[in-house]
């Protein structure tokens, strides 16, 4: 391999194992300085290129797939349902028949996504947090919500067990955690637009509920759905707005 | 050389006895983060840019059943996303910034890196006639060789290499790095 030949070689692939290629450059020190210029800009050009990726990223193509698959089963078992509701309504003469499956999905909005996968994945992070006897829990929440939200409060709960302001995701808001018969349960308290509608998902292993509040939204993560039903009742009673 | 296609062989045999989602989330844990500094690249939009990986993730979800060996994972994501962006943009007509539109302060909001010099660098990619900066976007930003970017652009192994000479020629030259008379075209002298 010439020097001509070797040049061409580097512009194309620069990283070439050929061994023509790596004993030329070996012996030449013109064409070794040559190809590290060109590795140099690639590298360059690479680093211009960089950005950081969302934190949420990976959570979120997880989610929205998920979210697809799910509103595919509904919307089967819903064809299933109307069809089974056109030929009963065809063999009862007229009969009028309910859907017994439920209402149909409405569509997610990508809100709910986030939402849910930012905090999802801060839980994920952060498996264990710390266990704090209920008055400092309490007076803690209080005093970092009078920072992040000032009309908003907590009453007593007396299974709270921690909270802190976190940022999750692209969002920030309150990470606080109460203590339930199945484990604990993470509620997150987000400023912001508040999404359309209450929606409960299943995932990676979690129930969620995304519900719109005053001033944001709240969610409300657990193992299982009893846990976050229960949940949503204490906060129901004890978050206080003051407007 | 042994052990690489020893673990390749290992890699295959794990990646046949994986179920459906474990395949799915390794996709997504190797390929996301590449894929998403290459769709931010293309689309200049963040929402845009998770839109489009967005479907395309949805798409290689529906068809993951058709990727047969976990080494062509890459390659195969990107085409899909190639294929949703083209659809997208047929779609949506969105509104590309083209050279003269471009500039530091969007790019820096993006979340680029804002030194002229880096600018200059992107300016400069931009500025390649798109045949030749496809490949070399493919190659610099996804780490892809020269087969595996001629199996996505479906062309051959010679004419990526011939493009890739002639972007980075012309890189150079736009930034002052040569001013050498022509070298030729380069000749594929593998196999």
């Amino acid at each position: 391999m010439n020097c001509l030949e070797f040049k061409r070689l580097a512009l194309s692939d620069p990283s070439s194992s050929e061994v023509s290629f790596v004993e030329h450059s070996d012996t030449c020190p013109d064409c070794l300085k040559y190809v590290g210029e060109v590795r140099q800009l690639d590298a360059d050009l690479a680093e211009s290129l960089n950005v950081e990726v969302p934190t949420d990223l990976k959570a979120r193509l997880k989610l929205a797939t998920e979210m697809q698959e799910e509103s595919e089963q509904r919307s089967s078992i819903s064809r299933y349902a109307i069809a089974a509701s056109v030929a009963i309504a065809l063999f009862v003469g007229g009969f009028m028949v309910s859907n017994q499956f439920g209402p149909q999905p409405g569509e997610i909005g990508k809100d709910y996504q986030k939402l849910l996968a930012a905090v999802v994945e801060h839980v994920n992070e952060q498996p264990m947090t710390p266990v704090w006897g209920n008055a400092r829990a309490e007076r803690t929440v209080n005093t970092l919500m009078a920072s992040y939200d000032p009309s908003l409060s907590f009453n007593e709960i007396e299974n709270l067990q921690f909270g802190r302001i976190c940022p999750m995701g692209k969002y920030r808001g309150l990470h606080a955690t109460l203590e339930s018969a199945n484990g604990q349960t993470t509620f997150a308290y987000i400023k912001g637009e508040p999404v359309g509608e209450m929606l409960d998902h299943s995932y990676e292993g979690y129930v969620a509920r995304v519900k719109p509040v005053r001033g944001g939204n709240l969610v409300i993560v657990s193992r299982t759905q009893q846990s976050v039903d229960q949940a949503e009742v204490e906060l129901q009673k004890a978050m206080v707005w003051d407007i | 050389m042994t052990n690489q296609s020893n673990e390749t062989g290992e890699d295959q045999v794990n990646y046949d006895d994986m179920n459906k989602n474990r395949k799915y989330a390794l996709l997504i844990e190797a390929h996301s983060q590449d894929l998403y500094k290459y769709a931010l690249w293309l689309c200049k939009d963040k929402a845009m840019a998770e839109d489009v990986m967005q479907e395309a993730f949805l798409r290689a979800w529906k068809s993951l059943d058709s990727l047969r060996e976990a080494k062509a994972a890459k390659g195969w994501l990107f085409t899909i996303f190639r294929r949703e962006h083209a659809r997208q943009f047929e779609r949506k007509q969105f509104q590309y910034k083209d050279v003269e539109s471009m500039d530091s302060i969007a790019d820096a909001q993006m979340g680029y890196d804002d030194r002229p010099e880096a600018f200059a660098l992107r300016n400069a990619l931009v500025r390649l006639p798109q045949e030749y900066r496809e490949p070399l976007e493919m190659q610099v930003l996804g780490g892809f060789s020269c087969d595996e970017i001629a199996s996505v652009l479906d062309i051959s192994a010679s004419a990526v290499m011939t493009r890739l000479f002639r972007a980075r020629k012309k890189m150079r030259q736009i930034l002052g790095h040569e001013s050498t008379p022509e070298l030729g075209l380069v000749q594929d002298t593998r196999g």
